[in-house]
């Protein structure tokens, strides 16, 4: 049985991506005790699956490396993984969580040596990458997991496969008898910062995500360029391996849109402005950007960003929100539209489409309980929320990296703010 | 100091009891390593292998602990025991996950852990335990610069957090810009509607609480000191000056008004009727819901153009380069006065880029919905016609040049940081004109009369070595440089935010507010405990310098990425512990190597790379020293091994915690006990630095440049010592760089240093 | 210049987008547009649009009278729906298009030639004449829309296709000389009369 200690006076935070471990570890930094809630079998959230930030093009995992140090040296942080809010209920400074944790079936023994890895053959779709690969059944998440901990997948128990792992495994570390746990704990305040998912790209229909492999989302095309990647950090495309050299990048996908998200998810167009200079770093001059857009929203000091890709002859911008795809024999896509500044139509044939796609809350807020309320979009409203429950990131908002973990901050010190009352009550 | 009792632990998993002959490495723990406890175990990390750690510690007296096993980086919270010494020799990663187990190897590999674990055992044997730092400040007040909507939001959640607050505000009264606003942008459903600023409600819960102390008419003129044991001056206009004793600083100083007299094309200062946003604002706050009036002859304003980015976004001379993010959303919302007001008059906003994220975008079709129209455009001239303002703009939908009459126009324009004066600007400009002097003075010209170096208003009046102020990012604002930690402060315990930061608007200085109120705490909680702030947060280590070897060189108080040392009266340095995030540079810097952390010193990372067996010179083993930054290079190393990319035999890696605090002696010590080769890896430094000590890696490639004397001086070639910008993603870059070197070291031969 | 069109110019002076929310079908939604051009590219007969819709949604707000009502450009939607679906703007801009069609019409300067419009008027009056359209009719009418050696020439290179109808039974011969259509007509002709009037009166066209 897992087990918990936590009080009124402890905070829960809900989501581990970057403004759910920002949120914890600055909260556990100010003295305070935190239960980190994680529903994947590791920390990191989206910002691990990306290549590059914008407009630095550093590399995420470097912050992830610190604020996985912040987070091994802090005692006063507890990670749960696999598990999933099911309730929260009471009243701010007195709420009960209950949380279900689904089995990972391998146990703090593991090393991760990669022994049980070996022994697996069953393969299964890989999430890190979006599903774009396949991953051993028997898998660390990623090279960076958090805790770097093995994972066996569902499917494999009750096959001579689980067996196999068992067996490999000389730690003792793999127990197959695991089962899916469902805990109660005390927490004072809460803070939600369950992120964003990419809008499902196959409702844009004239796009044709769904019958063009060659029109793909943004964040998988992140996934191309890592070296732990589906294809090892090559940038080819996916209906026959050739090099992506034209690109275009579709701006809006999904947002702005009353069909689809009728918010500006605001990370999209820095994201395709950072995607061209991947086109550029790997063919140099061979390559090709092209960018249909409705506003470029490079909003502050990221305009010299967007100036920078502006000066580069190899990026077009084309004023232009795309109408349609169609595909010709090789599968190159072709897109058609009009660029609307001073009118000229086109039909543009390029190797690889990239939708910029929007960005939706994960957890629709208004579902968490009756005080928590959502705006249409789902995200939290903190203005007509009752509950001591905190968005933090993109939960709240449609937010870049760099402005979620200012909220997540805000959110951590809202949350204090209720422990303290709680603390100053009780003492 | 109580005497050091080393205790080695050699795990036997995960392969390395297979790969390893353990007991020659216990032989070398206990004879050369001096371990007085040497114990080996099957499987180090599982609970009976804690425990036998843990009774060694509890039962034998061990208080310094070699973990020979995994990567530093794993089972961290495993080997963490209280007031012990703890090193780690890395045989998993370091060893055999990143060497063939072939028969052949066996001998070097063997070597290899054997080096590890004498260089653990050395490394334990000159490093404390850290006693935290003795010089702790328990001053837990904050102190907030600024009484605009940021330094208010700061005040009152510091407040409701329990922490008391000290306000100062330059003005006479409380507000800022935010006070001037007739309505605000909305920040909540349904985002159709300008809404109330809600500022003088805040201003009233900011006097009645009594946590809260506000000063008006008032500046900063001295700050002095550390988090949780800062000393400022307050200076009123009238010339009094009260000093007050605060633990945290939060800069919310908010912005000034781009000034649109430089826009004469635009028509500002050549018509009345030409006005800046702020300007809107006070003839709408005039109007009070009724008619707005132009500023000329008081006629009823029928038809108004706003003009985005009016001096922003722009490469010209005096203009602003960059976007100041808000106002899009702010001329909708002023448009939108008009309408309301009077669904007749004409509302056009002209805009090469409409920006409104998140659900601006609500915000900017609710204006669509009430008729303003908005027209992509470029603006060129906005002039003064017979029937009023002409403003002249190519239409870059229909492709033409066109003139909109309008009786009032509205220039966007930008935010300029009240940031304070930026001395890296001024040092640059500084050492850029003593070079043109030089140059001019070689040349037998007069000196050179050049502009003026960088001046300002200085808002803290910091006395620290490195400038009064935050330095600035860019374009004049004083934002964090790090994407993942936007409160990355470069001044410890000091926190800048809202528009001082970067451009923002309302909604984002309120949650900037809320973040740095929580840093500033977090700051004066650290403080008072003697922990180092992020990132190496919670550090209980601390430099220090021996005096009598101290040349008084001054090279660590400049070189101090953070400003945490200043220079006494003899020019000796005086570190303040409080503002010092524990990163080394000063340890790097100093030539007379006379600076020291507790337990990472000149002493424990030359012993490390002192204490390995060197070869004989017919054996052909080359040996090659790599110092590693232990945030992206360390990692990508470890990463390299978990995929098993497999590097050099002859390769002994010592992490760093900065590149910046390589001291060049571990170079030549390296160089002069027999090393063929030493590579350094940092982070990419430059305009997009990774060093999150800022200078680390530049420093170092700066130092190493210079060490090209050296290797002459000991006939060595300059291929040996090389330095490299390695990013965490170089999984497979970096060990291709370790094994470059290999090769380079068998083409020219090994080290004639060697004997 | 028609009365009408006199008058509508005097009304609204140099306020064409107002002129358009006030008297187009859907008007009011044309200041939403935000120049995307998603429906520009995505009509079939695109490339044959002088002004394609988010061109002429910019053309109103810019107060181009004259070029928009007569242009040729919004007489070439077949109401494919293709714009209205993709619009991120839920703009129903079909409706719009012909709305435009018809105040240019109304105005009596929509361009006389236009082989849109004039199809649609034998239409009506065909439709309008009976309550029911009169296929040989319509198409015999349409053969010689452009003069008399036109329709011959037209007629007999559909003559196969009309046998083959004939033969068929989809084709009426005597529909030529009886034109059927719905009891009562006189009825449906008050109808459409009061529809008119109410119409011109909702538009402001009515005297």
């Amino acid at each position: 049985m897992t087990d918990v200690v936590a009080t009124n006076e402890t905070i829960l935070v809900v989501g581990g991506g970057i403004s759910g471990m920002t949120a914890a570890l600055e909260a556990a930094e100010c003295g305070k005790d935190v239960v980190l809630v994680e529903k994947n079998p590791s920390l990191g959230g989206r910002v691990n699956q990306l290549y590059k930030y914008f407009p630095k093009l550093c590399h995420p995992t470097c912050g992830m490396e610190i604020n996985l140090r912040r987070l091994r040296a802090n005692k006063r942080i507890r990670v749960l993984t696999l598990s999933e809010v099911k309730t929260i209920t009471g009243k701010p400074g007195d709420y009960t969580a209950t949380i279900t944790i689904s089995p990972r079936y391998v146990n703090e023994n593991c090393t991760a040596c990669g022994e049980c890895e070996k022994a697996v053959s069953t393969e299964i779709t890989n999430p890190y990458n979006y599903g774009m690969d396949k991953t051993k059944a028997a898998y660390l998440p990623f090279a960076m997991a958090y805790p770097p901990r093995y994972v066996i997948d569902p499917s494999l128990i009750g096959t001579p496969e689980a067996e196999k792992a068992k067996a490999a495994c000389k730690y003792d570390a793999i127990d197959l008898g695991m089962k899916e746990e469902t805990i109660n704990f005390k927490v004072g305040a809460v803070v939600w910062a369950t992120g964003w998912k990419p809008y499902d790209a196959a409702k844009i229909q004239p796009y044709g995500y769904d019958r063009y492999p060659n029109v793909i989302t943004s964040v998988e095309f992140e996934r191309l360029m890592d070296p732990f990647g589906p294809t090892g950090g090559k940038l080819v495309r996916p209906s026959d391996g050739k090099e992506a050299k034209n690109v275009a990048f579709i701006q809006c996908a999904g947002s702005r849109d009353r069909n689809h998200l009728k918010h500006c998810s605001r990370i999209c167009c820095m994201a395709s402005l950072k995607q061209s200079t991947y086109v550029r770093e790997k063919y140099a001059d061979d390559a090709n950007v092209s960018i249909y857009y409705i506003d470029i929203r490079a909003i502050d000091r990221f305009e010299d960003f967007y100036k920078k890709i502006q000066a580069d002859p190899k990026v077009k911008f084309i004023k232009s929100k795309v109408a349609n795809i169609t595909v010709d024999k090789e599968g190159n896509p072709i897109l058609h539209g009009v660029d609307t500044e001073g009118y000229h139509r086109y039909d543009n044939s390029h190797d690889l489409v990239v939708l910029a796609i929007g960005m939706e809350p994960s957890v629709d807020a208004s579902r968490i309980m009756p005080g928590v309320k959502a705006d249409a979009s789902g995200f939290i409203d903190i203005h007509a929320t009752t509950e001591a429950v905190f968005g933090a990131g993109c939960a709240s908002n449609a937010l870049d990296v760099n402005r979620s973990v200012q909220s997540a901050t805000a959110g951590a010190l809202r949350a204090i703010q209720v422990i303290n009352r709680v603390s100053r009550a009780e003492a | 100091m109580a005497d050091i009792k080393i205790g080695a632990y050699i795990c036997k998993g995960c392969g390395i009891g297979e790969r390893l002959d353990t007991a020659q490495l216990t032989l070398i723990a206990q004879k050369e390593g001096k371990a007085q406890v040497v114990r080996e175990h099957e499987f180090l990390c599982n609970q009976s292998g804690v425990e036998l750690i843990k009774n060694d510690i509890a039962n034998e007296g061990v208080n310094h602990v070699v973990i020979a096993a995994c990567s530093r980086r794993s089972k961290a919270e495993t080997f963490n025991f209280e007031n012990v010494a703890i090193s780690r020799a890395n045989l998993r990663e370091g060893v055999i996950w990143i060497t063939p187990a072939d028969e052949d190897k066996k001998e070097i590999v063997q070597e290899m852990a054997a080096d590890y674990i004498r260089m653990g055992c050395a490394e334990s044997a000159k490093m404390q335990i850290p006693r935290t730092n003795p010089n702790l400040g328990n001053n837990k007040r904050l102190l907030v610069v600024g009484g605009g909507i940021t330094g208010l939001t700061a005040a009152i959640e510091a407040s409701k957090t329990g922490y008391d607050v000290l306000l100062v505000e330059k003005s006479a009264s409380l507000g800022g810009w935010a006070a001037k606003l007739h309505k605000r942008v909305p920040d909540r459903e349904p985002y159709a509607e300008p809404m109330d600023t809600g500022i003088a409600d805040l201003i009233k819960k900011i006097e009645s609480d009594k946590h809260i102390k506000v000063n008006l008419n008032s500046t900063i003129t001295k700050t002095s000191g550390a988090p949780g044991q800062f000393s400022v001056d307050i200076s009123t206009e009238s010339g009094s000056t009260a000093t007050e004793n605060v633990g945290g600083i939060i800069m919310a100083s908010g912005f000034t008004p781009y000034d649109m007299n430089k826009l004469p094309y635009l028509g500002a200062g050549k018509s009345k009727d030409v006005v800046d946003q702020l300007g809107l604002e006070e003839l709408a706050h005039a109007a009070n819901g009724g008619p707005i009036k132009r500023p000329s002859d008081g006629k009823e304003v029928k038809s108004v153009v706003f003009v985005q980015c009016a001096g922003q976004r722009s490469d010209k001379e005096g203009e602003l380069p960059y976007c100041s993010g808000h106002c899009c959303n702010t001329s909708v919302k002023q448009a939108m006065y008009f309408r309301n007001q009077n669904p007749d008059i004409d509302t056009n906003v002209i805009y090469t880029d409409l920006r409104t994220p998140g659900n601006g975008e609500d915000f900017y079709r609710s204006a669509q919905n009430k008729g303003v129209i908005f027209t992509k455009g470029k603006v060129n001239e906005v002039t003064t016609g017979s029937a009023g303002l002409e403003v002249k703009f190519k239409d870059l939908i229909l492709n033409e040049d066109v003139v909109a009459k309008a009786d009032l126009v509205v220039l966007a324009t930008g935010q300029v940081a009240n940031s304070g004066i930026d001395m890296e600007a001024q040092l640059l400009a500084e050492a850029a004109a003593a070079a043109d002097d030089k140059a001019a003075k070689d040349a037998g010209e007069a000196a050179i009369e050049r502009v003026e170096k960088p001046k300002g208003v200085s808002i803290l009046n910091l006395t620290y070595r490195q400038g009064p102020d935050l330095p600035h990012l860019k374009h004049g604002f004083n934002d964090s440089h790090f994407i993942c930690f936007p409160y990355e402060t470069r001044r410890t315990g000091i926190y800048s935010a809202g528009p001082v930061r970067r451009p923002m608007d309302m909604a984002q200085a309120i949650e900037d507010a809320t973040g740095a109120a929580l840093k500033a705490i977090q700051a004066v909680e650290n403080a008072s405990l003697g922990r180092a702030a992020h990132p190496r947060s919670g550090d209980l280590s601390f430099p220090e310098f021996r005096r009598e070897g101290c040349t008084q060189c001054k090279r660590c108080t400049v070189e101090c990425p953070f400003g945490a040392i200043d220079e006494d009266e003899a020019r000796y340095p005086v570190f303040n512990e409080s503002r010092c995030r524990r990163c080394g540079t000063c340890m790097g810097a100093c030539p007379v190597r006379v600076i020291s952390f507790e337990n990472y010193s000149v002493d424990t990372v030359g012993s490390q790379i002192k204490n390995i067996d060197f070869p004989d010179q017919f054996s052909e083993k080359p040996r090659i020293l790599v110092l590693a930054c232990e945030n992206d290079a360390y990692p990508a190393l470890d990463m390299a091994a978990m995929n098993r990319f497999q590097y050099s035999a002859f390769t002994r890696v010592v992490p760093v915690r900065c590149l910046g605090s390589i001291n060049t002696i571990w170079v030549t010590d390296a160089l002069n006990s027999g090393y063929d080769g030493v590579i350094l890896m940092g982070c990419q430094k430059g305009d997009n630095y990774q060093c999150h000590f800022v200078r680390g890696s530049a420093l170092a490639h700066e130092r190493m440049s210079k060490i090209d004397d050296t290797l002459k001086q000991l006939s060595l070639e300059a291929e040996r010592v090389k330095t490299y910008e390695v990013a965490i993603t170089d999984i497979e870059r970096a060990p291709a760089l370790i094994n470059e070197m290999a090769e380079t070291i068998q083409k020219i031969g090994l080290s004639p240093l060697k004997f | 210049m028609t009365d009408l069109n006199k008058a509508m110019v005097e009304t609204y002076r140099n306020d064409f987008l107002k002129e358009v929310e006030a008297n187009v079908e859907e008007g009011n939604w044309v200041k939403m547009c935000m120049q995307c051009g998603v429906c520009s590219g995505s009509c079939p007969f695109g490339p044959d649009w002088e002004h394609p819709p988010q061109e002429i949604f910019a053309m109103i707000r810019a107060g181009k009278r004259d070029e928009v009502l007569k242009s040729e450009s919004m007489w070439m939607c077949t109401s494919c729906y293709n714009c209205i679906v993709r619009c991120p703007r839920e703009l129903p801009i079909t409706h719009i298009m012909h709305g435009l069609a018809n105040y240019a019409h109304r105005l009596g300067i929509a361009p006389k030639m236009n082989p849109t419009r004039r199809f649609a008027k034998i239409f009506w009056d065909n439709i309008a004449k009976s309550g029911r359209v009169n296929e040989l009719e319509l198409s015999i009418r349409l053969y010689f829309m452009n003069g008399f050696m036109k329709g011959i020439k037209t007629g007999l290179e559909m003559l196969p296709v009309g046998l083959g109808m004939l033969k068929t039974k989809r084709l009426n011969p005597f529909g030529l000389f009886a034109h059927g259509g719905i009891k009562r007509k006189g009825e449906l002709h008050k109808m459409l009369k009061k529809a008119y009037e109410i119409e011109d009166k909702r538009k402001g066209f009515a005297k």
